[in-house]
């Protein structure tokens, strides 16, 4: 077996593999904790409140326009971007087709790819640069931080290297970092895609119930 | 030896042999033709002529018809051959050499694709183009590279690293924001992988190809062109807020020119500077000029069919590997004083806050007015220049 073979054979499947398998078993295991019963008197509703606190979380709130929007522009530029490229590449949308058996979707043109792509890249370098030079953000960042953000840069970066597809070779080195991003994202931060959603909504439905909006 | 003639339906007619002996009991006497019978037959393969003639011409004008220009389209140019002054008439009719001579001059001709020098069949311009880009951007630009890579060993073997003399004071001067640094680091990433990639294509034939073989270096080209052009959009927008960001502080002042003669203390003695001094200025200014020519021709390279001609193109193409390979030069000596070059110098772009004493060597004149603000406080420090850089509270920095 040749080393692309392995790549786009195997090893594909084992790193698909630990991928469902690890994301289910993280979130699995997070829900089965469960939590302490709130015997306290609810004021208003959990679920008001969660539902507030995911929409809140997600745009500039209660007066945080002006230190948050660096994050709030350069985050969208990037999730965008990334999702835009992972779901509506033309190649991509052919990769899952095959390996999926899923029915086609509408791909980008062209020129909406290349521009995800210059969105997707501009957010990750500035997000990444401002995580090393703000002293605060970067007293708090850790190897993990760093793994997950070189991996999705390698991921990204050697698909658009590939793009003139022309090349089995660069397309193999394309797959084999985003194999590794699958291995290593349910033991990372990387989480926060599958996570985020679950750690607003229970910090929402907490505030909510005594009749706060976080 | 003579040839021999082969006889023929008609050679046989005319000798007037005996016809075969089959057509002679088909005209027998029963069927023997008169004049009048011959007449007919003349007259009706005349007619069956015409008649094919006519409907010949008919399809003909159809034809012709229907790749007719509409009415209202101007008459197309004369052709090539019209345009072209067909020479060596004495010898017959036009000849090849002296007609591709024309050509390979680059006169034009007619041509139904609309363009650029669409009618001209080969463009001379092209050759001197390739000899002026082969021959003497990439020839000289390469060996500035290599010479500028062989200097600045060179200097380092010979001085070593520009430590902080007396050593750190422990003491913390903000100095740049955190604008200013995401800024730079934007852009240096950017630059980092626009010179790789940009490189693999400028010389990579020449280097890489013999190392690399045919197909080994076919991917690694590919791949640098793709990233070459997906990264160039975004170094339009690092040079623009490069530009916004830093250009506070970067106007020469004579104490510039001071700084220069004294070769900016790099050969012994002290040269004074403010914020920046000559060689940081300079930077700044080359960083933007040949930043914008390189985006400016990089546009113009990943759309050439909004050029006006290809001259045009070879003229970008020109501009973006001269400007590249000056501003690769000139970073070269940056990232190596910003490095290993020079003690304490790369805090400043990091932490954003620089020791007192490397401020009072290499910015004296900035240390001055800036010294109150030292700290042994290092986190507040870079909380304080994250925020304002190196603005005293109540004015701005020099």
């Amino acid at each position: 077996m040749t080393i692309v073979g392995f790549i786009e054979g195997p090893l594909w499947y084992f790193s698909l593999a630990v991928f469902v398998l690890g994301v289910v078993w993280r979130l699995v295991g997070m829900l089965a904790i469960g939590r302490p019963k709130d015997l306290s008197v609810p004021t208003a509703s959990s679920a008001a409140g969660a539902a507030k606190a995911v929409v809140l979380h997600s745009v500039p709130h209660g007066g945080n326009l002006g230190r948050t929007l660096y994050h709030f522009f350069a985050g969208y530029l990037f999730h965008i971007g990334l999702f835009a490229l992972v779901l509506f590449a033309a190649p991509h949308i052919a990769f899952f087709n095959k390996m999926f058996f899923t029915l086609p979707w509408p791909a980008m043109p062209r020129w909406a790819f290349i521009i995800a792509a210059e969105a997707a890249f501009a957010g990750l370098i500035l997000l990444y640069v401002r995580r090393l030079t703000d002293p605060v953000s970067r007293g708090l960042t850790d190897i993990d931080d760093h793994m997950g953000v070189w991996l999705t840069f390698l991921a990204m970066l050697t698909g658009c290297l590939a793009l003139q597809e022309a090349h089995a070779g660069l397309r193999a080195l394309h797959m084999l970092s985003v194999e590794l991003l699958m291995i290593y994202f349910p033991f990372s931060r990387l989480m926060h895609a599958f996570t985020f959603l679950f750690a607003r909504g229970y910090t929402g439905a907490t505030y909510g119930r005594r009749g706060f909006t976080p | 030896m003579p040839l021999e003639r082969k006889p023929t339906l008609v050679s046989v007619s005319m000798q007037g042999g005996p016809p075969a002996p089959r057509a002679r009991s088909r005209c027998g006497p029963r069927g023997a033709r008169t004049a009048p019978d011959r007449l007919r037959t003349v007259v009706a393969l005349l007619v069956l002529t015409l008649a094919v003639l006519g409907t010949a011409g008919l399809l003909a004008a159809q034809a012709q018809s229907s790749v007719r220009p509409p009415d209202g389209a101007a008459a197309p140019p004369p052709s090539a051959q019209d345009t072209i002054t067909k020479p060596g008439t004495a010898q017959g009719p036009a000849q090849g050499s002296d007609l591709w001579r024309k050509i390979r001059e680059g006169k034009s001709g007619y041509s139904a694709t609309k363009g650029p020098q669409a009618d001209t069949l080969i463009t001379s311009g092209g050759v001197a183009w390739r000899d002026l880009h082969n021959a003497t951007v990439l020839r000289y630009g390469g060996w500035l590279l290599l010479g500028v890579v062989a200097v600045v060993a060179l200097y380092f073997l010979v001085r070593g690293r520009i430590r902080i003399s007396g050593g750190r004071s422990g003491r913390f001067i903000p100095r740049f924001t955190l604008v200013q640094r995401v800024v730079h680091w934007f852009m240096a990433v950017l630059f980092v992988l626009l010179a790789v990639s940009g490189l693999i294509l400028m010389f990579g034939k020449h280097v890489l190809l013999p190392v690399l073989g045919p197909y080994a270096f076919a991917v690694v080209a590919s791949a640098s062109m793709q990233g070459h052009n997906l990264f160039g959009p975004l170094f339009v927008a690092s040079t623009l807020a490069l530009l916004v960001t830093f250009v506070k502080g970067n106007g020469y002042r004579w104490v510039d020119v001071k700084w220069l003669f004294k070769g900016g203390g790099f050969f012994g003695g002290h040269a004074s500077s403010h914020k920046y001094n000559f060689g940081e200025k300079t930077w700044f200014w080359w960083s933007v000029v040949l930043g914008l020519a390189l985006c400016v021709s990089g546009f113009a390279l990943l759309f050439p069919n909004m050029l006006p001609d290809r001259a045009a193109a070879q003229l970008a193409n020109l501009v973006h590997a001269g400007a590249a390979i000056l501003f690769i030069a000139f970073a070269i000596g940056h990232i190596y004083l910003g490095t290993i070059g020079m003690e304490g110098a790369l805090e400043g772009m990091t932490n954003g806050t620089v020791d007192e004493n490397w401020a009072r060597d290499h910015h004296d004149l900035w240390w001055q007015e800036h010294k109150g603000q030292a700290t042994t406080d290092r986190r507040r420090a870079e909380v304080l220049a994250a925020e304002r850089g190196d603005a005293v509270a109540g004015r701005a920095g020099s």
